[in-house]
């Protein structure tokens, strides 16, 4: 998934909903949007590719107070299908009006839980048979988890509630040991005989190095541990 | 039978929780001697208000019989936290593709030794199994479980063997603690029904499985 790297761009607006924009191209989906609760004072971040009318709408009717896309998923660990949402009032004070903008309540929200206890909410919706919809779904599952993380971190790195040291990625030993020998040009499998740990353990170190320096790709990755001096240049 | 609670569906799940936190106060306290709090006989720590998913194993009798508790690794979780010795002073694993698993039981009371339904083997089979569907049907990709090393025998023997291990084994309470790999993998899925010889659905619903078929 070649998506725009947040960790190289300023923290705009334009940025992240263009981030938003092209992971929905390339997903096959309509419109998406990112969420986050500030734990401590409940304001909600939000940014989303839905068109300027309905943003409007949404927030003029303070729906992010009764969102359950927002309240009911941020209680979820696994990204929820908007069909487990009761079909009580809150869902339908913002559905009814969702849909005389043309967004349909078929979709999925993935929930990001960050290091500070600070929770994130990336969904995508989109208008298609609902056997289309399920198959679809399970297809870009994994991708919007990773989207979800990229994003989430980004939008953090930017709201300053956190101390910028404590955004420093911790690379453990091993995830800077497996990036140095994938830098060094070595494949996964090489790199587990170097090691003496199985390929899908060096996969798991790999992906963890990754999204802990904010890259979504090993390229990007091993380009930003260099940076940080977290690896030698080779 | 499998349920999964989580906190959108635990208002209906409440006695079934219960039932949970007695069986991990008798194995995590009683059995196993871990430093861990029970309040009227149930343990509940600060984990579980964070708002885990839970995989719970029930029996033909309605007795909860096995259990284990997902979380998030990019959040708050365990080996970041009271199981951080097990990581020798380095950083827990972070990914969105990668879930933590604590309290992983089964009930060796009332559970037999040996091939079947009933047994040690085929309740944790279970759980895996339903662990692993719910992971994957996430979009998640591995789990990494904190077990002790009878369950690490228990999973070699039932064809679902970790593939790597982080930080090294620590004494806890009366036995050893543990951070186990296993990918959430149709492969390993089908190694353990084979195993275990549990060919259905083990879901009691179907729900809490993104946009299940």
């Amino acid at each position: 998934m070649d998506l725009i790297d947040l960790s190289k761009l300023p923290g705009t607006t334009e940025n992240f909903e263009g981030f938003i924009d092209q992971l929905c191209r390339r997903l096959g989906v309509e419109y998406g949007s990112y969420a986050s609760m500030d734990p401590a004072t409940g304001t909600v971040r939000g940014y989303a590719t839905y068109r300027a009318e309905w943003k409007e709408h949404y927030t003029s009717h303070r729906m992010h107070h009764v969102d359950p896309t927002i309240h009911r998923s941020i209680l979820s660990l696994a990204p929820v299908d908007w069909s487990r949402f009761e079909r009580n009032s809150n869902f339908h004070a913002v559905f009814r009006s969702a849909h005389d903008f043309g967004i349909s309540n078929q979709g999925v929200t993935v929930p990001i839980r960050g290091a500070f206890g600070e929770r994130g909410l990336l969904s995508v919706t989109a208008r298609m048979p609902p056997a289309e919809w399920r198959k679809l779904s399970r297809q870009i599952m994994v991708d919007l988890q990773k989207a979800a993380v990229h994003l989430h971190d980004a939008v953090l790195r930017i709201g300053g509630e956190v101390p910028g040291p404590l955004l420093r990625p911790i690379l453990s030993s091993r995830e800077r040991e497996v990036l140095q020998w994938i830098a060094a040009g070595k494949s996964q499998q090489d790199v587990g005989d170097i090691l003496s740990i199985s390929p899908r353990t060096v996969e798991v170190h790999l992906r963890s190095a990754r999204e802990k320096l904010g890259a979504l790709t090993t390229v990007q990755a091993v380009g930003r541990a260099i940076g940080l001096g977290l690896i030698y240049p080779l | 039978m499998i349920y999964v609670v989580d906190s959108l569906n635990s208002g209906s799940y409440r006695s079934l929780l219960e039932d949970m936190y007695r069986l991990r106060a008798r194995v995590f306290h009683d059995r196993l001697g871990w430093e861990v709090k029970v309040t009227d006989g149930m343990e509940i720590d600060e984990f579980d208000a964070m708002d885990p998913a839970h995989v719970i194993s029930v029996d033909d009798e309605g007795h909860v019989v096995g259990c284990m508790r997902l979380l998030q690794t990019t959040g708050p979780h365990m080996l970041a936290d009271v199981f951080s010795s097990i990581m020798d002073g380095e950083p827990p694993l972070r990914s969105s593709s990668l879930w933590e698993a604590t309290r992983f039981c089964v009930d060796t009371n009332r559970l037999k030794t040996g091939r079947g339904r009933n047994t040690i083997g085929y309740v944790t089979s279970e759980v895996m199994i339903g662990a692993f569907e719910f992971a994957m049907a996430a979009g998640v990709t591995d789990a990494i479980a904190v077990i002790d090393p009878v369950m690490n025998r228990v999973l070699q023997r039932g064809g679902n063997a970790p593939h790597g291990y982080v930080g090294t084994p620590k004494q806890m309470g009366k036995v050893v603690a543990m951070a186990a790999l296993m990918d959430c993998s149709e492969e390993r899925i089908a190694k353990i029904r084979d195993y275990a010889g549990i060919h259905h659905d083990v879901f009691a619903e179907q729900d809490m499985l993104i946009a299940a078929e």
